[in-house]
This record gives C-alpha cells, sequence and structure tokens, in this order.
C-alpha cells in the first residue's frame, strides 16, 4: 500500500471545440483569462496543488482537443483519470446536446472500474455573455439523470465558480483514488526472475 | 515478457527484418506484455521511493522505460504505453521535487541517470530529473533547456525520437521562460523558449518526415497513416509556441512564425506542409493572423505540388472571416508593401491577390479546387465587408472567367450536372442569394447573372425556382421597369425557349409548376406609383411575350390582372390626374392587345374569360367611351365562344359566364344590348344537348331583367315578357328530355328561377304559373322510383317550396310576394 503523503489525481477535461475547456483550466491554474482563441491540438496537462480536507493534492489537469481530428493517435490519455469533467457553453445548445456522447465515449475508452460511480463533474461555461440558450433546469435536470452528477455553471472570463468547481472536482476524484486504493495495486504477479536478465527484445541492435 | 527461447523470439526477428509491424492481434499482446512489465517495475520503483532507496527506484524506471526501446509496435499502441510510462514517471518527478524542496542534497543526479545503459531510458531520466532541477532552481533554466533538446538529437529512431521529444515537450510546459527581460540572465527569456521551442520543432519534423522515406515501397500506404497519426505530437510544438503569453504581434512575426514557416517549406514533405500549414491557422491567434497574411500566404504559393492549399486558404479565410464578424465590419490592415513602406488594405484586397496568384501558380490545381477557393473568398467579402458589393462582383468576375476555361477545356458550353464543377459553381451561385435574401442586390452585381449561364439547364431551372421562392417567402416588390427587366434576365431559363431544354414533351407537369412560380413572382411587380406600374407591365410583357404559347398562358394572366387593378387605381386618382380617362383607355388597349396575343396562341377558354373579366372592369371604371370598349371585349369573348369553342361542356360554361357578366355590366344602352341579349338567347338555344339548352335558355331570362337590389335604380332595358318567355322555353326545352329524373330535376331548378325573378320584381311572372311548375313537378317526381338522385331533387324542390312558404307567411315588403299561391 502506498504511503507517499502527496497525491496525484488525473482529472480530464472533455468537450466540443471552443467550449472553453483551455480557458476553464487555465483562470483555475494561472488566474489567467484571454478573449484570444487557440484551439486545442492533442492532449495536454497542467498541474496545481490543492489542499482537500487538509491533504496536499496534485491535480495533473488534462486539457484536450474538441475536435476529433486534432486526436490522430487516439485517447491513451484517458486511462487512470480520477475525474472527467464535462464542459459545454451554455449559449451553444448543440454542444449540452454532445454532453451524453462525451461521457459514453469516455466511459467506453477509460474503462474505469466501476463506470456507474465514476465521478463526472459538468460545467456549463459562458454564463457571462447574455445570448444564453440553455437553461439552468435543463443543465440541471441533465445532471440528475445521469446518477445527480455535480453541476456548475461557469464563466472562466469572469472566474464563476471556477475555484469551487474544481474544487468539487477534487474532492470527487480523491474519494475516487482512496477507494481505487482499497484494491491491491499489486500487479497480477511478480515473477522474480523478471528482472533484466534474457530481456534481449529490445527494439533492433543499435544502442537505443 | 519474452525470455530466451520464447517463441515470440522468432516471430520479432523476423518482423524486424523485414520491418513489418505485426497484425493486430500480435500488437494487442506485446503491448500488454509491455504494459505488464510497466506495472511491475512501476510498484516496485513506487515502494523503492517509499522506502527511500533511490538507486533502485531509477532503476526499476530505468528498466520500465527500456520498454519504449521497442520498434514493434505501432504508433497508437507506443502511444499508449508512453501514456502508461509517462504516468509512473510523475511519481517519481513529485518524489524528487519533495527531496529536494526539502532541500536534501542528491547530489549529482543529473550525471547519474546519464549512466543508465541505454540512450532512451537515459533520455526520459535525465528531461524529468532535469525538470526537477529548473524547478527547484530557475538559474539553471536557460542551459539546461538547451542541453536536453540538444541531447534528444542522440535518438535518431523516427518513432521513439518523437516520442521523447513530445515528453520533453510536455515536462517543460511550465517552466519555459515566457517573459521579456529576466531578473537574471540565466534564466532566460521568451527567445530563448521560443529557440527551444523551434528547435525541437524541426527536429521532430525531421523524424516524422524521414519515416516517408524509410521502408518498402509497398508499405507507402500504411507509412502515411503512421505518420498521419504521428503529426499531433509535430504539431504540439507549435501549441507550445502558442501558449507563450509574452510573445507579441511584433515577436510573433519577427522570430516565431519565419522559423515556423522555413522549416514547413524546406522540409518539401507534401503531408507535413498541409498539416503544418492547418495547424499553424488553428493553434494562433486571429490577431496574429491578420498582421502576418502575407508570409503566410506567400509561403503558400511555396508549397509542395502535392499539398492541398485549397484546403489550408480556405480554413484561414473562414478563421478569419468568422473573427472579422465578431469584431463586426471592415478589416483594414497594415501590410509591408515591396519597397518597405506599410500600407492600410482591406482584408479582401489580400486573399484576392494571393488567392490569383496561387492559383496561377498551382496549374494542377483542379477546376472545382479553383471554385472553391473563389467561394471562401466570397463568403469573406459578404461576411466581411458588407457594404463592398464591388467585392462579390469581383469574385464572380473571376469565376465566370474560371468557368470560360473550363468551357474550353471541356468543349462544352455548360457544366454538367452533378461534376464536382458543377456542384461548386451551384454554391458560388446560391451563396449570394441566401445571404442578401433580396433579389434587388443581385441584380446589381452585374455578374451574376452571367454566371448562371454557366450552368446546364436543369442546373439554371433550380436556381430559378429558388431565387423566385426567396421573393415570394420575403415578399419583395419589384419596382422599376429596369427591375423587372434584370429580374427576368436571370430567370431567362424560364422566361424563354433554351438550346439545350430536353424537349418539351417531358415533364409537362414540372414545366407547369414552373411557369405557376413564375406567374406568382409576377404578381410582385408592382410599384405604389401608377404611372411606373403602367411601365412595369409593358417592360415585362414585352419579355415575356418570347416565351411562346407554352409560357404566356401562364404569365400573362398575371400581367392582365395589374393592368386592370391598376385602371382602379387610376378611377382612384381621377381628381389628381386629369389624364386618367386617356390613361385608362391605353390600359384597355394593352390589355385587349395582351389578350389577342394569347388568342393567337390559339388558345380559347382564357382569353375569353380575360375578356369578360375585362368588360366586368371597364363598365364598372366608366371612363369616357367606355361603353364601345366594354362591348368590344364582351363581344370578343362571345367571337371566341362562336369561333373557338366546341366542346360542349365548355361551351355551357362560357355562355353562362357571358350571361352573367352581361348580367352585371350596366353601361349598354339599347344599342349595344340588344344585339348582345339576342346573340345570346340564340346561342343558348343552339346548345346540343337538351338539358344544357334548357338551363342556358333559362339563365337567358337574365338578359332582359335586372333586379334593383344593391342599390341599382331599375334597369331602363327591362322587359318582363322577354324574360318570361326565356323561362316558358326553358321548361319546354326540359320537358323534351327523355329522362324523367333529369326532366324533374331542370324543372325544380326553373322553379327557383322563376322564385328569383318574380322576387327581383318580374310580375308576369304570376304566382299561377309558378303554382303550374309546381304541379308539373309534383307529377314527374311521382313518377320516378326512389334513387339517392331522386331523394337529392325531392330535397331540392321541398326546399324551394319551404322558401315559399316563408315568404307567404312573412312577405318581404322590398319585393313581390306570392299572393294567390297555395301550396298543400
Amino acid at each position: 500500500m502506498s504511503s507517499r503523503k502527496k497525491l496525484l489525481l488525473k482529472v480530464i477535461i472533455l468537450g466540443d471545440s471552443g467550449v472553453g475547456k483551455t480557458s476553464l483550466m487555465n483562470q483555475f491554474v494561472n488566474k489567467k483569462f484571454s478573449n484570444q482563441y487557440k484551439a486545442t491540438i492533442g492532449a495536454d496537462f497542467l498541474t496545481k496543488e490543492v489542499i482537500v480536507d487538509d491533504r496536499i493534492v496534485t491535480m495533473q489537469i488534462w486539457d484536450t482537443a474538441g475536435q476529433e481530428r486534432f486526436q490522430s493517435l487516439g485517447v491513451a490519455f484517458y486511462r487512470g483519470a480520477d475525474c472527467c469533467v464535462l464542459v459545454f457553453d451554455v449559449t451553444a445548445p448543440n454542444t449540452f446536446k454532445s454532453l451524453e456522447s462525451w461521457r459514453d465515449e469516455f466511459l467506453i475508452q477509460a474503462s474505469p472500474r466501476d463506470p456507474d460511480n465514476f465521478p463526472f463533474v459538468i460545467l456549463g461555461n459562458k454564463v457571462d455573455l447574455d445570448n444564453r440558450a440553455v437553461s439552468v433546469k435543463r443543465g440541471q435536470q441533465w445532471c440528475q439523470s445521469k446518477n445527480d452528477i455535480p453541476y456548475f455553471e461557469t464563466s472562466a472570463k469572469e472566474a464563476v465558480n471556477v475555484e469551487l468547481a474544481f474544487q468539487t472536482i477534487a474532492r470527487n476524484a480523491l474519494a475516487q483514488e482512496t477507494e481505487a486504493e482499497l484494491y491491491n495495486e499489486f500487479p497480477d504477479q511478480i515473477k522474480l526472475n523478471a528482472n533484466d536478465n534474457g530481456r534481449n527484445r529490445d527494439g533492433d541492435n543499435c544502442a537505443c | 515478457m519474452a525470455g530466451i527461447g520464447h517463441p515470440f523470439l522468432y516471430v520479432w526477428s523476423t518482423a524486424q527484418m523485414t520491418n513489418q509491424v505485426s497484425p493486430v492481434e500480435e500488437q494487442e499482446k506485446l503491448l500488454e506484455e509491455a504494459l505488464n512489465i510497466v506495472k511491475v517495475q512501476a510498484f516496485q520503483m513506487k515502494r523503492c521511493l517509499d522506502k527511500s532507496k533511490l538507486m533502485d527506484a531509477l532503476k526499476h524506471a530505468s528498466t520500465m522505460l527500456g520498454e519504449l526501446r521497442t520498434s514493434l509496435l505501432s504508433p497508437k499502441s507506443y502511444y499508449e504505453l508512453y501514456m502508461a510510462i509517462t504516468d509512473e514517471l510523475r511519481h517519481l518527478e513529485l518524489y524528487l521535487l519533495e527531496e529536494f524542496q526539502k532541500g536534501r542534497k542528491v547530489a549529482d543526479l543529473y550525471e547519474l541517470v546519464q549512466y543508465a545503459g541505454n540512450i532512451v531510458p537515459r533520455l526520459y531520466l535525465l528531461i524529468t530529473v532535469g525538470l526537477v532541477y529548473i524547478k527547484t532552481n530557475t538559474n539553471l533554466r536557460r542551459d539546461l533547456l538547451k542541453d536536453l533538446v540538444e541531447m534528444c538529437r542522440g535518438v535518431q529512431h523516427p518513432l521513439r525520437g518523437l516520442f521523447l521529444r513530445n515528453y520533453l515537450l510536455q515536462c517543460t510546459r511550465n517552466v519555459l521562460p515566457d517573459t521579456h527581460e529576466a531578473p537574471n540572465e540565466n534564466e532566460g527569456t521568451v527567445r530563448d523558449a521560443v529557440d527551444f521551442v523551434l528547435m525541437n520543432f524541426a527536429e521532430m519534423n525531421k523524424l516524422w518526415v524521414r519515416m516517408q522515406h524509410q521502408g518498402h515501397s509497398r508499405d507507402k500506404e500504411r507509412r502515411e497513416r503512421e505518420r498521419s497519426e504521428l503529426r499531433i505530437l509535430v504539431g504540439t510544438n507549435l501549441v507550445r509556441l502558442s501558449q507563450l503569453e509574452s510573445v507579441t504581434v511584433e515577436d510573433y512575426r519577427r522570430m516565431v512564425l519565419p522559423g515556423i514557416l522555413e522549416q514547413v517549406v524546406s522540409c518539401r514533405d507534401a503531408i507535413a506542409q498541409e498539416y503544418l500549414m492547418e495547424c499553424i491557422i488553428q493553434v494562433f491567434p486571429d490577431e496574429f493572423h491578420l498582421a502576418n497574411l502575407q508570409p503566410f500566404l506567400k509561403s503558400c504559393a511555396e508549397l509542395q505540388p502535392g499539398v492541398n492549399i485549397k484546403n489550408i486558404i480556405i480554413a484561414l479565410i473562414e478563421r478569419l472571416a468568422s473573427y472579422s464578424q465578431r469584431n463586426e465590419g471592415n478589416m483594414n490592415l497594415s501590410v509591408v508593401l515591396e519597397d518597405g513602406q506599410e500600407q492600410e488594405v482591406q482584408l479582401f484586397e489580400v486573399f484576392s491577390d494571393q488567392v490569383a496568384a496561387i492559383t496561377q501558380s498551382r496549374v494542377d490545381m483542379p477546376q472545382e479546387d479553383m471554385l472553391s477557393l473563389q467561394l471562401a473568398l466570397l463568403k469573406l467579402a459578404q461576411r466581411c465587408h458588407p457594404d463592398k458589393l464591388n467585392y462579390v462582383d469581383r469574385v464572380l468576375a473571376h469565376t465566370d472567367k474560371i468557368c470560360a476555361d473550363i468551357h474550353q477545356s471541356s468543349g462544352q458550353s455548360t457544366l454538367e450536372h452533378h461534376t464536382p464543377v458543377f456542384k461548386e459553381l451551384m454554391k458560388i451561385i446560391k451563396l449570394p442569394c441566401d445571404h442578401y435574401k433580396n433579389i434587388l442586390v443581385l441584380i446589381k452585381l452585374s455578374n451574376y447573372a452571367p454566371l448562371i449561364r454557366h450552368l446546364s439547364y436543369q442546373g439554371r431551372v433550380m436556381i430559378a425556382v429558388h431565387l423566385i421562392n426567396d421573393v415570394l417567402e420575403t415578399n419583395t416588390a419589384i419596382s422599376t421597369p429596369q427591375d423587372v427587366e434584370a429580374v427576368l434576365g436571370l430567370l431567362d431559363v424560364l422566361v424563354k425557349d433554351q438550346p439545350d431544354q430536353p424537349p418539351s414533351e417531358s415533364d409537362v407537369e414540372d414545366f407547369v409548376e414552373e411557369q405557376g412560380l413564375l406567374a406568382r413572382l409576377i404578381h410582385h411587380f408592382k410599384s405604389d406609383s401608377a404611372d411606373q406600374q403602367y411601365l412595369i407591365t409593358s417592360t415585362a410583357r414585352k419579355i415575356l411575350q418570347g416565351g411562346g404559347a407554352r409560357r404566356i398562358q401562364h404569365t400573362f394572366p398575371p400581367l392582365v390582372f395589374h393592368a386592370y387593378r391598376l385602371a382602379f387605381v387610376y378611377k382612384d386618382l381621377k381628381d389628381q390626374d386629369e389624364m386618367w380617362e386617356k390613361k385608362c383607355q391605353k390600359i384597355f388597349q394593352f390589355c385587349h392587345q395582351t389578350i389577342t396575343m394569347l388568342v393567337k396562341a390559339e388558345l380559347a377558354e382564357l382569353p375569353l374569360r380575360l375578356y369578360l373579366q375585362g368588360a366586368l372592369a371597364i363598365s364598372e371604371i366608366g371612363f369616357a367611351n367606355h361603353e364601345t370598349i366594354a362591348y368590344e371585349f364582351l363581344s370578343q369573348a362571345f367571337s371566341l365562344y362562336e369561333d373557338e369553342i366546341s366542346d360542349s361542356k365548355a361551351q355551357l360554361a362560357a355562355i353562362t359566364l357571358i350571361i352573367a357578366t352581361f348580367e352585371q355590366i350596366n353601361c349598354f344602352g339599347a344599342e349595344n344590348a340588344e344585339p348582345m341579349r339576342t346573340q345570346c338567347a340564340l346561342a343558348a338555344s343552339k346548345l346540343l344537348k337538351k338539358p344544357d339548352q334548357s338551363r342556358a335558355v333559362a339563365l337567358c331570362s337574365h338578359l332582359f331583367w335586372k333586379g334593383t337590389r344593391d342599390g341599382r335604380p331599375v334597369w331602363a332595358l327591362n322587359d318582363a315578357s322577354r324574360a318570361l318567355d326565356c323561362l316558358k322555353k326553358a321548361a319546354r326545352v326540359a320537358q323534351q328530355c327523355m329522362d324523367g329524373g333529369v326532366q324533374a330535376q331542370l324543372l325544380a331548378e326553373l322553379l327557383g328561377r322563376y322564385a328569383l325573378l318574380r322576387e327581383r320584381g318580374n310580375q308576369s311572372l304570376t304566382p299561377s304559373l309558378i303554382d303550374a311548375i309546381i304541379q308539373k313537378i309534383r307529377e314527374e317526381l311521382a313518377n320516378l322510383d326512389q334513387s339517392e338522385e331522386v331523394e337529392q331533387i325531392t330535397k331540392h324542390f321541398h326546399n324551394t317550396l319551404q322558401h315559399l312558404k316563408n315568404r307567404i307567411e312573412s312577405p318581404d315588403p322590398e319585393s313581390l310576394g306570392y299572393e294567390g299561391l297555395t301550396l298543400s
């Protein structure tokens, strides 16, 4: 069992292109916001230390590309996630409708141990804009119907609810991680002679 | 895992020789094995860390990293392995960081890990440790970054090298210097960060491009697929550059973009160029692109022939168009001219010039791609320069030229349906239409109509229908003769015969539907000014008369109705326009000509009705000389009846209309009324079938007796006895019918007419005459067997009787009653 004091939590942010995933992460980690739009390609993370119930945990937050064509290598980074944050834009109803498929896609690809109780958090972003098209009620209803997923209405631009949302994300991820640690992390079998001897299936004959 | 003599060893070594990646199942197996080793080694590494046995932990980390030396995994499997391993490495990093922060000396760690036996694990460890150094002592930053990016050159195997450098890029994300002035030079500035990433980018791009040239040519397809999967790793460098916040537009122009473009252009690899150019567009902000359009577009022109430039330009245009739309309005840009001078230009101008240059320089570009580029330019013009219609027109002119070239090379005069060029042109033509939703704007574009002519017949019809539906939907009024001419010019395909149209027998229904739409459009040719309306209508006729008999039967009626309505307008204007009577005469002359053209087109029923409608209008408007003109219209209708209508049903319908019209017209004196009513009565009595004859003759009674209802004065030409003669004759003819049911029916109808005319004041129709009819009907009905038809007649009859009874019981003081009539 691990007794390391510091905990590493892996959080994945998903959602359609342009909903503000990068901005939310930047607001949370760097307390910065920019109106400039830069598409994210691939997946990338930032880390931030937070304190949850007197424990220092390092959140490793994975920001991902909303457009599928920018994930040419697949989504191997879903694996081992402790929490999944789904973001939509409250002014764009189609991004809200996509939540379902993002959630399904995540559960299939990440294949968590207990998919029914895997922690998700939903963020309805851009509440600072006045052309809102998805009502609070609609957002809440959907979250309730999915096993009571926590729902936050955020504005990355004006830092509304961002801190609170990520606190919840960290707490729920931590609960997940602690639960996971109850399971034995021992590999299936340990071969005592499994070390270096005879391991010459290395790539090729060059030294690299 | 594979020990000596493991069955996989053989497979592996042959795979090695042919450099082939194993099939899917084997991939899974290999990956699973590798992941298992990672799990074991990671577990042990963490256990050692818990016990603070750093050297042992590093040894396990190194063994774990050794899995990344494989050549057997596909990029996706390798990525999974890489993810699993780097996830674990983060625990090592956290541990080291903590130790360092506690001030615990881990001397020479950076040197120590360099003793790891194999270069791949060594460099991963080096990066991990280097990162910890940088994080704990920023003074080492600049040198270490430089060192690391240089050291990575040690791995030249493309797949391994790409991932290793991706790890470097990932780890250094948070530690790149991002200021212009560092407190001390060892920390480095943003310039060092840019150099670091650009170097890493160049190296990764080289590894990536090299993949293309390794291995057997028969594996080209697989290789290209794998390269396409790996592109994200190379692109991440550009993401990193875009994340540097202290990079200004100016920095971007001076040190970032040139470095990227240089690498992109010089690598001479089509796959890399196409992807990286798109990447630049996506990851950097709009403001940067706007300030650097020229160098970017110039580089586009220098790309390899195989690069799909169209997609790159379109992506850029779409991005900037929506940006400019968000910022509302014309975008003025500063560009540096050849002579070094800066000049303000419009976004459109820059793109327009560069697109022209690119299409000219790339002879291999498919024609549909050239059209797609024009489509993108068109969008740009519409969205970014809403007030500049000339930009739109310029794109259309260009498109026109491209189409002409296409015809020249194909030897055909229009674009065939469903070809790629046809589809693109169709989009170009529809775009302004859907954007402005106003045909009056389209006709201001002098190159719009010519463009339509490049489409095949079917395509032209599709556009015409689309255009008309828009006018109907938006309820646009087309209100000058010039506009009418221009609008009909756009719709040429519906207005007149086309050299390439299909034979007229095909798809009559479609044709009728299209002409119906055109007719509905004509109703929108309207102006608030009466004089203008006249000009519009006559202009329209001039153009539409070229459409031939098939078309004018659909297009002329709305014109004629426009004209009649206009005559009423002049009537209302009689106090303001002293010429109104002359103008009315002219209008009806116009109508007369128009209807005559329909007659000449061998139509009969339609012009007959239009003449009658005209006669009614003339009589009501009552301008000078109107009686003569009304008579002319009515007599024209009558001649059509006599000369052209031969079908007995049509004859009955026509004579009924003529009689009804005459009944409504009040302007005739005896001189004109007499011949008209005698002719009608004669015609009625000459109808072929007895029931028709009976009905028509009965109707003729109205030619001789009109009531005084609705404030009409007593008609001077009322002739009670001739009206009675008609009814008597009708009864006689009815009784000549062989069929008892028909007889009863006709008499029942006749009874109604007797009652109607008596109530309108004709005293000759006495109650006793009415009684005689009633008795006759009763007799007939009694002789009939029950049937549905008979029931109907009986009901009709009883309804009339009921009416009479009501009138007897409560007489209408305004009209004649039925004194002496007893209904038993």
